[in-house]
């Protein structure tokens, strides 16, 4: 199968994809109940640009350059479990990841080099070093589904004009494009962004005791 | 390919009257047989079963009365999807019915009928990991969320499936059709013990049912009635026997009206995009 990474991008980004993302509105559901104000997404958006999604794209651009080269992943997934201190994102993020990998074994079978377990950057990352996603688009593929998962949250949780969740989706992408070209440099898991939000860490694991939620992270 | 309600004896009201057809004999599943089934086209894996319907219309209940009349002879597993975190799986786990550790949880979030049709991975990913645990299984059941009357199991994650109304739903129900109440492998008219309290005709709300189903097969149970538990219990071992012995296709209910295509001899349905947002009840 050889699409261009284009193709490539659009297709992981695409909310239709079959991984069981549906369940996560990374962590809004939690943060509106603790009072961040619907009229505030967009700001919670500009945090996580700034600060989450640049460790996850960090992780997938390192996961896809040490795949390349056919070296282990292990200490990127260290790295990685470092700088994301909530457990319940890295539970969430092994369960994406374990959808994905389902996906990738059936597009790239027996191709995939992370093992059971690993979070969706690392396996979003080998999928890019297999199927030919170059660093940027995977970058921006990261961030992007960062935001679109949680304005596509909004919609049930606080409905709204969707036409200004949109706005805000590439009002976010906007935001992170600055940081694409360090990220797509990265080449040293220890040189992995250390960019935490407790703010956001915290909303996540309300997120995962919240009684009758509706998103599971 | 044979048609299915042709394998698997109608299981209707009819039958309450105490005919021993509708019930197998114990040695139609013998549990040491499964895994040496060998034959072309034969299932290896266990019998997933889906069981669907509306919200509080006795999905879990029907569950456990499942287990406790079959698990003694044959290995249950049971997965529930539950919108809001792992209710119905504590449920079960309470009611004793079995070993607690075969009773796992996947919760859907907002959507429960993207997670047995659109995108079934989460469920698929969880029947799988049941089934590596405790290998081997002979039925997994499923228990979907609780969702309106549109709501079916996709065949990707199911072999077949029950879909569950009850008479407090009201007796027009069954009448009103639909791909589950339609073309699930069985239609169950549960609670029939209150029929009397809700004003109910369970034998028209049944009549209505096989029409609505051009003859497949309609249980009316109720857990406090022994003779339909039983009727169900051999429904269960006949859709076993049929997917061991590989006489059993999958087929999808829904949501599209049966239709043929160039060169098809059997009328089908399609799967569709689930790519709406819709009030689900409850
Ligand atoms: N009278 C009577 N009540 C029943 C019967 N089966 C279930 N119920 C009751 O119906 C209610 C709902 O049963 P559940 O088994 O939780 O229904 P459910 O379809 O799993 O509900 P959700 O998962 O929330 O959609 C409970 O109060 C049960 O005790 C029955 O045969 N007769
Ligand atoms: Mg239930
Ligand atoms: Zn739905
Ligand atoms: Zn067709």
């Amino acid at each position: 199968m050889n699409v261009p990474s284009t193709t490539l991008a659009m297709m992981l980004a695409d909310s239709r994809l079959p991984i069981g993302a549906h369940v996560s509105s990374n962590a809004l559901e939690a943060a509106l109940l603790g009072g961040l104000s619907p009229g505030r997404i967009g700001e919670y958006l500009a945090t996580r640009m700034d600060t989450v999604a640049r460790v996850e794209a960090g992780a997938a651009v390192l996961a896809r350059h040490l795949a390349q080269r056919d070296q282990p992943l292990a200490a990127l997934h260290a790295e990685w479990a470092a700088r994301t201190p909530s457990r319940a994102q890295r539970r969430i993020a092994a369960v994406l990841g374990d959808g994905l990998r389902r996906l990738a074994d059936r597009l790239w079978p027996g191709s995939l080099s992370t093992d059971a377990g690993s979070p969706r950057p690392l396996v979003l990352g080998a999928i890019a070093a297999i199927a030919g996603l170059g660093p940027r688009d995977l970058a921006r593929l990261v961030a992007y589904d960062d935001a679109q998962t949680v304005v596509a949250a909004a919609l049930k949780l606080e409905p709204g004009d969707p036409r200004q969740g949109t706005a805000l989706v590439l009002e976010a992408c906007a935001r992170f494009e600055p940081h694409i070209d360090a990220l797509a440099a990265l080449q040293d898991p220890t040189l992995l962004p250390s960019a935490g939000a407790p703010q956001i860490e915290g909303w996540s694991e309300d997120q995962s005791v919240l009684p009758r939620r509706l998103f599971r992270a | 390919m044979p048609e299915p309600t042709t394998i698997v004896p109608a299981v209707t009201t009819e039958s309450a009257d105490g005919r021993r057809s509708a019930d197998a004999p114990a040695s139609a599943v013998d549990p040491t047989s499964v895994s040496t089934v060998s034959r072309p086209g034969a299932a290896r894996r266990a019998l997933r079963l889906g069981v669907a319907g509306p919200v509080g219309t006795g999905k879990s209940s029907l569950i456990a009365t499942v287990c406790r009349a079959l698990a003694r002879e044959i290995r249950l597993g049971v997965i529930t999807n539950d919108i809001f975190t792992d209710e119905d799986a504590r449920f079960l786990r309470s009611a004793g019915v079995l070993d607690p550790e075969r009773i796992r949880a996947v919760e859907t979030g907002a959507c429960p009928h993207t997670a047995i049709r659109d995108d079934v991975t989460a469920n698929l990913a969880a029947v799988e990991q049941l089934e590596v645990d405790f290998d081997p299984l002979d039925v997994v059941l499923v228990e979907s969320g609780g969702d309106n009357l549109t709501a079916t199991f996709s065949p990707a994650l199911v072999d077949a499936q029950l879909f569950v109304l009850d008479v407090a739903g009201g007796g027009d129900v069954a009448r009103k059709g639909g791909p589950g109440i339609g073309r699930a492998d069985l239609l169950v008219v549960n609670k029939i013990d209150l029929a009397p309290h809700v004003g109910v005709d369970v034998e028209q709300m049944v009549a209505d049912g096989l029409e609505a189903r051009e003859g497949r097969p309609v249980l009316a149970l109720s857990r406090h009635r022994e003779e339909t538990v039983a009727q169900l219990r051999s429904w269960v071992l006949n859709m076993l026997a049929a997917h061991q012995a590989g006489l059993h296709e999958p087929q999808d209910p829904g949501p599209m009206a049966p239709h043929f295509h160039a060169g098809e001899v059997e009328p089908h349905t399609h799967d569709e995009a689930h790519d709406h947002d819709h009030a689900h009840q409850g």
